[in-house]
């Protein structure tokens, strides 16, 4: 059986937690406290450690997803799940912009640690103030148009949207290790 | 009335100035944010306060979800010395650092009547 472990990161409130309990088909392994910080007005719980969720994904091949605490104090979780990791997702709330220099940096942070694949998840799109695509791959860094990342619209609520969210995550995983040639999932 | 900091502050100087071998002690949210503090220099704040919190949540969860019952505290013995966290009450956790020659008894006594103060003043 290969176990493929994957880290759902992105800044405080952008659906993480939502995104690992959609998707796991065991009950979630959750570390929630309640909010004191500047996030409290924006939900009443907060992950402090990290989540976990569990999907077997073909007969062969389970997925053990991890989610990140979304502040920046929690960054040495950031650091020891993402080690371990074979890809990320980063979610990032379209229609909050003060938050895209968070997500740029949990971004870079991830990047300087681990060369793996990822790809943007893009919640909270249908809210009228959402950004387009396009310019939050910009604020996020993303300046070359011939390399645009890979990114997908989801509802952290809906499970089908989430499962074809972490699909795409395999597919880049697969993709991108098929392009090095070598596969470095392990048992 | 709100939470009196300074008094806090003067417990946990008190609690690391007077007993012996206590190196640290903080006392911060459940969810990683610093009440009060006071620590060896090089030790941030924040980060202590965070690692506390995520520490204790990991811990009260093994404890819930293979029948451990409730947590009374965390112990993490290194090489270097020990790192004791217990809940202080709903809302706090307390952080404890001593160096590896500290009596474990005198510890456990001395933490037991910090946490008696700490929490008449969180309440």
């Amino acid at each position: 059986m290969e176990i493929m472990r994957l880290v759902v990161t992105g800044p405080v409130g952008a659906g993480k937690s939502t995104f690992i309990r959609s998707v796991s088909e065991i009950e979630v392994v959750d570390t929630d406290r309640r909010t004191t910080d500047e996030s409290a007005e924006m939900k009443a719980k907060t992950t402090v450690a990290f989540d976990f969720g569990r999907l077997q994904f073909t007969p062969k091949m389970a997925l053990h997803l991890y989610g990140t605490p979304g502040q920046s104090r929690f960054d040495f979780m950031w650091d020891i799940l993402i080690r371990k990791a074979h890809a990320y997702i980063l979610l990032v709330a379209a229609h909050r912009p003060q938050q895209f220099r968070n997500a740029r940096r949990i971004l870079s942070f991830m990047n300087q640690r681990a060369k793996i694949p990822m790809i943007i998840g893009l919640t909270h799109t249908d809210c009228e103030d959402a950004w387009e695509e396009e310019n939050i791959a910009i604020a996020l860094g993303y300046i070359d148009p011939n390399k645009p990342p890979v990114i997908v619209k989801l509802n952290a609520n809906e499970p089908p949207a989430v499962a074809n969210a972490t699909i795409a995550l395999v597919q880049e995983f697969i993709q991108q290790s098929s392009n090095a040639e070598q596969v470095c999932l392990v048992t | 009335m709100g939470i009196n900091t300074e008094q806090l502050s003067n417990i946990l100087d008190n609690f690391v100035s007077s007993t012996n071998d206590v190196q640290g002690a903080a006392l911060v949210t459940p969810d990683g944010l610093a009440l009060a503090a006071s620590l060896p220099g090089g030790m941030d704040e924040e980060r202590v306060s965070a690692m506390s919190a995520a520490m204790l949540s990991l811990g009260e969860r093994i404890g819930g979800e293979l029948a451990r019952g409730g947590i009374e505290r965390i112990y993490v013995e290194g090489d270097q010395g020990y790192g004791v966290l217990t809940s202080c009450g709903e809302d706090a956790v307390f952080l404890v650092l001593a160096s590896r020659a500290v009596k474990q008894g005198i510890l456990m006594l001395e933490i037991k009547g910090a946490l008696g103060e700490l929490k008449s003043i969180l309440i």
